[in-house]
């Protein structure tokens, strides 16, 4: 299995996560997952995601004037995402916990 | 505006853009996916990456990924079916009501409307095919050229078929005349004002508007072709020149 297969799902937490952070642009959020270590998928794929989640109503977006040219697209969390961010870090904690049981037991 | 982005992320721009467009995608998701991307590869390239770090290896897969998540709005391809067929209706009935009376046989009713179908359906495949696929400045033209010369064709065939075929004509005498004319007219001004858009009115009249001339000038055959030809391209030009000025100065704002 490939790495991108596995970070299927797991990303939107992320992305979640950061979001949660502090408000931010698509640039930054793609920046910061890459310092997180998330180097192996190309940054473009964080936007059908963040298309998806705000069409879920999980994050909003507004637009502000930036310092180099076009207006910029800056994301915040919703209740309903901060909720979700929550059930995300609960299962992620069950599942990590499990995982690393299996393979200790080996 | 996208000065400092290099031909290659460019392209993909464009590219994506006429994908999302030809698969009848939501015209401001399409505005505000492009924007924030032209954003992100903007800061992206200012820092030495290049547009294959953004999107991955298959622009075409990123494309469709894109593609999946945002609404589809039947309405923008709606709109422009309508535009097209209607737009290629009135001219027929205005170019001919000029000379005279309407009359119309069954079959060119329905060979005009399926060849203004199988070209939407051949321009808009085109269009998806030209921007999933990287393909030569040649080769792209070299469709484009095909598929616009496909509906001419098609025409002409229909045009002949129309003379050996006998189908039943519908007449519509100088008061079914008067009030298609009217009809157009008022469907013209109609869909100028939903698309917000003069295009298709000043195109038609300037189409249009040396046939009805000459009717009450006297002039030779040649003289006629002559000023038609000036009128109605000088017009067009005209009329394309003024909108790009006009639409240059509202980005300059």
């Amino acid at each position: 299995m490939s790495t991108t297969q596995m970070l299927k799902g797991i990303i939107d937490g992320c992305l979640l996560a950061i979001i949660y952070e502090k408000e931010v642009y698509g640039y930054e959020l793609a920046e910061k997952l890459e310092q997180y270590g998330f180097d192996s998928f190309s940054e473009g794929t964080i936007y059908p995601l963040l298309i998806r989640m705000q069409k879920e109503e999980s994050v909003s977006s507004t637009l502000k004037k930036s310092t180099a040219g076009p207006k910029r697209k800056y994301y915040t969390l919703t209740p309903k995402g901060e909720e979700e961010l929550q059930q995300f870090i609960a299962r992620w904690e069950k599942l990590q916990s499990n995982v690393n049981l299996c393979l200790r037991k080996q | 505006m996208n000065q400092g982005l290099s031909k290659k992320s460019q392209t993909f721009l464009e590219n994506l853009r006429l994908y999302l467009f030809s698969n009848g995608k939501d015209e401001k998701e399409i505005n505000a996916i492009v924007e924030e991307l032209e954003d992100h590869l903007m800061e992206a390239e200012a820092r030495g990456k290049t547009v294959d770090h953004i999107v991955g290896e298959s622009p075409k897969q990123y494309m469709m990924q894109l593609s999946n998540e945002m609404t589809t709005d039947t309405k923008t391809w709606v709109k422009y079916i309508i535009m097209i067929l209607f737009g290629a209706l009135s001219y027929s009935v205005l170019t001919n009501a000029v000379k005279g009376q309407l009359s119309y046989s069954l079959l060119e009713i329905l060979g005009s409307i399926m060849i203004s179908l199988i070209f939407i359906i051949a321009i808009r495949s085109l269009f998806k095919y030209v921007a999933a696929n990287s393909l030569s400045k040649r080769k792209e033209f070299a469709l484009f050229y095909v598929i616009g010369l496909l509906p001419i064709a098609l025409f002409v065939g229909l045009f002949y078929s129309n003379r050996l075929i006998e189908t039943p004509i519908f007449h519509f005498g100088s008061i079914g005349t008067l009030l298609a004319v009217l009809l157009t007219l008022v469907f013209l001004i109609g869909m100028s004002l939903w698309t917000k858009s003069w295009v298709m009115l000043i195109i038609l009249a300037l189409l249009v508007f040396p046939d009805f001339l000459f009717r009450y000038i006297d002039v030779g055959p040649e003289s006629q072709l002559i000023l038609s030809t000036i009128i109605t391209f000088g017009g067009i030009a005209l009329y394309l020149f003024a909108n790009q000025k006009i639409s240059k100065q509202s980005t300059n704002e």
